[in-house]
């Protein structure tokens, strides 16, 4: 330390960069990065701890709040774990609401990434348009579920409430303004957009070998240029019979892991969009009694939230709550790479960098 | 106490209070009346976001509900020109000497608005091992908004009640209000 | 249809695995000896990629380690289970195979205190340095004193 000449530069938990409590300690010479260290826990909430003090069905509101910006995807892959669990089987039209909220939630996760990921490199024009297109959305989940960012929508056995009459008349506008304005107004924002290029083109390369090192999955992934999605290699809900693209990139750096979000909205409306034409009448749920008692096993289910592959083990005993449940969260496995992928860039792109993995505090801690 | 025991205390001392001391007293305090009226109209917040209530803080400052046009500015985002904090999120135990930090590095006067359910009680977490049960055990709270996590209209109303007790001289000034 | 990598892992590991279930996409499998875990893990390393999670259970005194591990090519894990009893918590690690591991096992070693033999950076990771007790165990007790301490005595 003695004879060192940089300077060792803190940044966080609190920065308006750093996306929720993250601490960086990087060590600087001059401008470049030498070295940096990633600092978590500064949310953990002792998540599962809690699931071994709650019944079954009263753990879906901490469920919400693990990614908090797509809780309606982190109540169906918990929902999932009980079902298969308690062996549950859904009714055909559970399932596709399901899928339909599922996919709605991922177009306003991936929303509030890009307007993020445009307010940190300097776009701030991008996060007041992205925040406004998911107001929209916002309000459908909203007469749908009666909440806003945790909508405690799904239950043990499919859902609480059937979707609205005129669900399909007032979601279909806001899709289709969302396509229009994606393939017109971001692309003329983003995409042909010199400064936003430069910044973010060539930045943080994460190579196909680190990738697969590393266990980091999701849009992240598939930006190295993996074409792998559970959603239809592990096919769940009715994702089978759904007829979609998976984007992929080659180069991995954050303008490709941004322009594969932006891809996978517009695939998000296409699901969306066949689903509402499919969708089967009949109950929207299953009777579960509301205690629930499940025998001892060992429950493992993966699903493809909009951060990754998201994953849950549940331990039970024949109680009426978890044994234990552990979480497996995509950002954990990504946010371990920014000590390798940070090293020799300069400081300015740290938060391009960190922005470009969209990591949810909630979620990485637990 | 009264006048007389004023006035003998006073004349003990050989100093009574002066025509312009009275005035200067009564200037002092019009003056921190029309300081606080603008105080109250342009409350430069430190955005301490945490988790969920951050999300919905971002919606309060972006289209539709729009903080600017409340005098909500979110510029800077440094705790030395602000004098609002938001602490919008759960506080472990491990962030909370991390607030008291950042609490303690705003100019006085400066308010302090609790978002959010874990804030007031410690909502959902109440029993969990690591966050605190409610920020009020280590610092003091001007205004709290329920809800978990709030509406972003609920900021909206949060700042009014907020100018609303600055503006009456309902918040007296401490220069440490932490525990 | 018996898995390619159970047989593998029985011929390698001279018999001191149980096969629980071996359908070649869902296959467990309980390894009695837990020095064995690096060899298991290096047998395992050609088929499958990354660890994809590590959950421990407290079945007190003892714990039970899942490893979890999956790839990227196909749909195959494979869930390889070990016990660690009650006179030393102590297991080697599998992070120098699969670096994935890395920040599973520190996890593992702050909520739980098992401490992983050979690790290159054990310290905790969600938790302060100096916090007290591990958890997550089932011998840790939420009590008032717990809930009522704000942490502030914390080193920064």
């Amino acid at each position: 330390m003695e004879n060192r000449k940089g300077v060792i530069l803190n940044i966080g938990p609190v920065h308006p960069a750093t996306h929720g409590v993250l601490r960086l300690i990087a060590d600087l010479e001059g401008d470049t990065i030498e070295n940096i260290k990633v600092d978590i826990g500064f949310l953990h909430r002792g998540k599962e701890k809690l699931a071994e003090m709650r019944y079954f069905s009263n753990y879906y509101p901490i469920v919400d709040k693990l990614d908090y910006v797509s809780a309606l995807q982190m109540e169906i892959l918990f929902g999932s774990v009980v079902e298969k669990a308690a062996g549950i089987t859904l009714p055909p039209r559970a399932v596709y609401i399901r899928m339909i909220m599922a996919e709605i939630q991922r177009i306003m996760s991936h929303l509030v990434f890009i307007g993020s990921f445009g307010m940190d490199v300097g776009n701030y024009t991008g996060f007041i348009w992205a925040f406004r297109e998911r107001e929209e959305l916002m309000t459908i989940v909203e007469s749908v579920s009666g909440g806003r960012l945790a909508p405690m929508y799904i239950c043990n056995g499919g859902t609480f409430y059937d979707l609205p009459e005129n669900f399909n008349q007032a979601l279909t506008p806001v899709l289709d303004d969302i396509e229009k304005k994606i393939n017109k107004d971001y692309r003329a924002l983003f995409n042909d957009n010199n400064i936003f290029v430069m910044r973010t083109k060539g930045v943080g390369v994460i190579n196909k070998s680190t990738v697969i090192e590393n266990g980091i999955t999701g849009p992240n992934m598939r930006a190295a240029g993996i074409k792998r999605d559970l959603r239809r290699d592990e096919p769940y809900l009715a994702y089978e019979s759904m007829d979609f693209e998976i984007p992929t990139e080659e180069s991995g750096d954050s303008y490709s892991r941004f322009i594969i979000r932006i891809k996978e909205i517009i695939e998000s409306i296409k699901i969306i969009r066949q689903a509402l034409k499919n969708i089967p009448t009949g109950p929207y749920k299953t009777s579960v009694p509301w205690l629930l008692k499940i025998p001892e096993k060992q429950t493992f289910v993966r699903q493809e939230v909009s951060k990754g592959e998201m994953a849950m083990y549940m331990v039970t005993n024949g109680g009426l709550t978890p044994y234990r449940l552990k979480i497996r969260s995509p950002t954990f496995f990504s946010l371990k790479m920014l000590e390798k992928i940070l090293k020799g860039s300069k400081i300015a792109d740290i938060v391009a960098v960190v922005a470009s993995l969209d990591p949810v505090m909630g979620e990485v801690d637990r | 106490m009264n006048l007389e025991s004023e006035e003998k205390n006073a004349a003990d001392e050989f100093s009574y209070p002066g025509l312009g001391d009275v005035i200067f007293m009564k200037a002092e305090k019009f003056i921190e009346t029309v300081l606080n009226w603008g105080r109250g109209w342009s409350l430069w917040p430190v955005t301490f976001g945490t988790s969920c209530c951050a999300i919905e803080m971002m919606t309060f400052g972006a289209t539709k509900v729009d903080a600017d046009r409340m005098g909500v500015l979110f510029v800077g985002d440094s705790p030395r020109q602000s004098d609002l904090i938001l602490v919008s999120g759960t506080i472990t135990k491990k962030m909370a000497r991390r607030l008291i930090n950042v609490y303690e590095q705003m100019p006085s006067p400066k308010y302090v608005v609790a978002v959010g359910a874990c804030n007031i009680s410690g909502g959902l977490y109440h029993d969990s091992y690591n966050t605190i049960a409610g920020i009020d055990r280590i610092m003091q709270v001007d205004v709290h908004i329920p809800g978990c996590p709030p509406r972003p209209e609920q900021f909206q109303d949060a700042v009014k009640v907020l100018r609303e007790l600055i503006q009456k001289n309902k918040i007296e000034r401490y220069d440490k209000r932490t525990s | 249809m018996t898995s390619e990598l159970v047989e593998k892992l029985k011929s390698g590991l001279k018999g001191n695995i149980t096969v629980i279930s071996d359908d070649g996409v869902n296959d467990v499998v309980v390894l009695s000896d837990k020095k064995l875990i690096k060899s298991a893990a290096e047998l395992i390393k050609g088929t499958h990629d990354i660890l994809f999670m590590l959950t421990i259970v407290d079945r007190n005194p003892n714990f039970e380690l899942n490893y979890l591990f999956s790839n990227y090519r196909n749909k195959n894990i494979i869930i390889l289970r070990v016990n660690i009893t009650q006179d030393d918590y102590k297991i080697d690690t599998v992070s120098k195979v699969f670096p994935s591991a890395d920040w599973e096992e520190r996890e593992a070693y702050d909520l739980f205190g098992i401490e992983f033999k050979g690790h290159p950076d054990l310290r905790r990771i969600l938790l302060p340095e100096d916090w007290p007790g591990h958890p997550l165990r089932k011998d840790f007790e939420v009590t008032d004193d717990v809930r009522n301490w704000t942490g502030l005595d914390l080193k920064f």
